[in-house]
């Protein structure tokens, strides 16, 4: 780095000059280079300078790093965001000088194809592509559709299943007993085989798509193409990052929402997250639901986008702020490899696998005790009001009864119901919509009380119960008044 | 490793640093990059062996 010249290259706006001189005069230590940049640098929360100045100053870093804090503080929100954008704006200006364009400029296919993913005309479209071949069909079709049907009825249901209930049955005469392992919600018969033959496919196709478009550097382009989308619902591009993770895991996107720059933007992305954001088996398993009937999976993607968007903007509204803004380099946009692809989805399955089979397992324990004290049926019929609120029949009061616990095993849930023929389209597209939208799961509640606090995790929570009903009511109305058939 | 946001190259050390105070800390396989915060899974101890051994292979043929 080359010391700032008198008259330094680069003057920032009058707040970041003068938070950046008031540091730079608390500056005792010798540096390589200038205070002014060492300040800077501090400003933008640089973790090598922070270590270089904790280590020089000694028993002063404490003092000088309260004034780094408050310094931030008065200059406003997205202090870094802007440093970074007139430092650039200033190399520009320099630049234009002295580099010359020729008439003629090739442009690589990389770059073409970046340009399209990234202009708001052509960006969509390829975004609406992405989700038609890679979600639908993928996922929906091939995993949930192929793949679920060979190993749950072919597999499980024809072979294993038969005989592992012979076996048991063999050795535990107590049906009671028998019923914890091979009962209608066994952990062998409904834990096992909704993990093995259900999830693990579709979790499989969604994980291997999800790095496919990961490994090419499509989802920096889709920061950009949503940036200004999302600064009206009082976030910018970077919260693109926690919510493609919430595809994943919205447990861990909550924590990643740290990344956000703004107490504001953290609360809304968190907030986003836990109403219209279906995790990873979530999402496959009610893609796969839905596969078939493509007008109404149509739906469901409208429907869950304009609820992100309204309740986002709704959100913003009642939270003071501005958004931070965003600027970040683009990756080239390259074809993804093939090693990548397959240790990045081996790795998430293993991840995913690891994490749901042992509470697939937890959950059939639950609810065989619940079935021997009374306590599930009491829930049940609990439920069962809702559910018919929702144009349900009865036994979907069950699934969402499994998604208090975790979502996917409730969209699992559906998946039961499906296969018997239990749902309509409309009724099929309401239990899905409201299943999106319903409660977090205990881990992303729990996080969200680690994260926001817990009278913020319970207000969430609070309204996103009753919305879900709400919005699923108002669907099956609509559906009915419409006279539409799905 | 590479972000697969950013593509900023940094070591899997690196990204266990990045995790700071998260309560999930070494618990959840995942890698965070240090400079945009993109959480990646770290690679499986089971691709790492395989990389090694291809590696040696490699190695072995060279230097016959």
């Amino acid at each position: 780095m080359t010391p700032a010249a008198p008259g330094s290259l680069s003057r920032y706006d009058p707040a970041i000059e003068e938070a950046a001189a008031g540091i730079a005069g608390a500056l005792r230590g010798a540096y390589r280079f200038s205070r002014r940049a060492v300040a800077l640098l501090l400003l933008q929360r640089d973790d090598e300078i922070e270590r270089l100045v904790r280590a020089t100053e000694g028993e002063r870093y404490p003092e000088i790093a309260r004034l780094v804090e408050a310094s931030r503080e008065h200059a406003g929100d997205g202090i870094d965001s802007a440093i970074t954008l007139q430092r650039r704006q200033r190399a520009q200006e320099l630049i234009e000088g002295v580099v010359y364009h020729p008439n003629r400029i090739e442009i690589p296919l990389s770059e073409r194809l970046s340009r399209l993913c990234t202009s708001p005309i052509t960006g969509l479209p390829v975004l609406a592509l992405v989700l038609w071949f890679g979600l639908y069909q993928f996922v929906g079709v091939f995993g949930g559709g192929t793949l679920v049907g060979l190993l749950e009825d072919g597999l499980f249901g024809g072979v294993i299943n038969p005989w592992v209930t012979r076996l048991v049955e063999g050795i535990l005469p107590w049906k009671w007993l028998s019923d914890l392992f091979v009962g209608e919600y066994g952990i062998w018969t409904l834990g096992v085989t909704y993990a093995v033959a259900l999830i693990f496919p579709i979790v499989g196709t969604f994980f291997l798509a999800f790095s496919i478009l990961e490994d090419s550097g499509y989802f920096p382009r889709l920061a950009l193409l949503i940036d200004r989308l999302f600064k009206a619902i009082g976030l910018n591009g970077k919260a693109v990052i926690p919510i493609v993770l919430g595809f994943g895991c919205d447990t861990m996107a909550t924590i990643v929402t740290r990344i956000l720059e703004t107490r504001r933007e953290r609360i809304i992305a968190t907030f986003l997250l836990s109403l219209a954001i279906p995790c990873s088996a979530q999402i496959g398993v009610m893609t796969a639901l839905l596969a078939g009937r493509p007008a109404a999976f149509g739906l469901w993607v409208g429907i869950m986008a304009g609820i992100f968007l309204l309740i986002g903007w709704l959100t913003a509204r009642l939270l003071p702020g501005e958004s931070a803004r965003f600027a970040m380099e683009l990756p080239p946009l390259r074809f993804p490899s093939l090693g990548n692809i397959a240790t990045k989805t081996f790795a998430r399955m293993q991840w995913y696998f690891l994490e749901v089979f042992p509470l697939f397992v937890v959950a059939s324990v639950f609810i065989w005790i619940g079935q021997l004290t009374g306590v599930f049926h009491v829930l049940i019929r609990g439920l069962v009001p809702v559910v018919h609120l929702l144009g349900l029949p009865d036994r979907a009061a069950e699934a969402f009864l499994f998604g208090f616990f975790r979502r996917d095993y409730g969209a699992a849930g559906l998946f039961t119901l499906d296969e018997k023929h239990l749902l309509t389209g409309n009724q099929m597209l309401v239990a899905v919509v409201t299943l999106t939208i319903f409660l977090p799961c205990i881990a992303q509640f729990l996080m969200m009380k680690k994260e926001r606090g817990l009278k913020m995790a319970l207000a969430m929570a609070g309204f996103i119960f009753p919305f879900a009903i709400v919005v699923g009511a108002a669907l099956n109305a609509l559906l009915n008044a419409a006279g539409i058939r799905l | 490793m590479r972000c697969s946001f950013c593509a900023l190259e940094f070591t899997e050390e690196d990204g266990h640093k990045t995790c700071g105070k998260c309560a999930l800390v070494g618990g959840c396989r995942m890698v965070k990059c240090p400079r945009c915060g993109y959480e990646m899974p770290q690679t499986p101890s089971l691709v790492k062996w395989l990389q090694q051994r291809v590696l040696r292979k490699a190695g072995a043929g060279a230097a016959r």
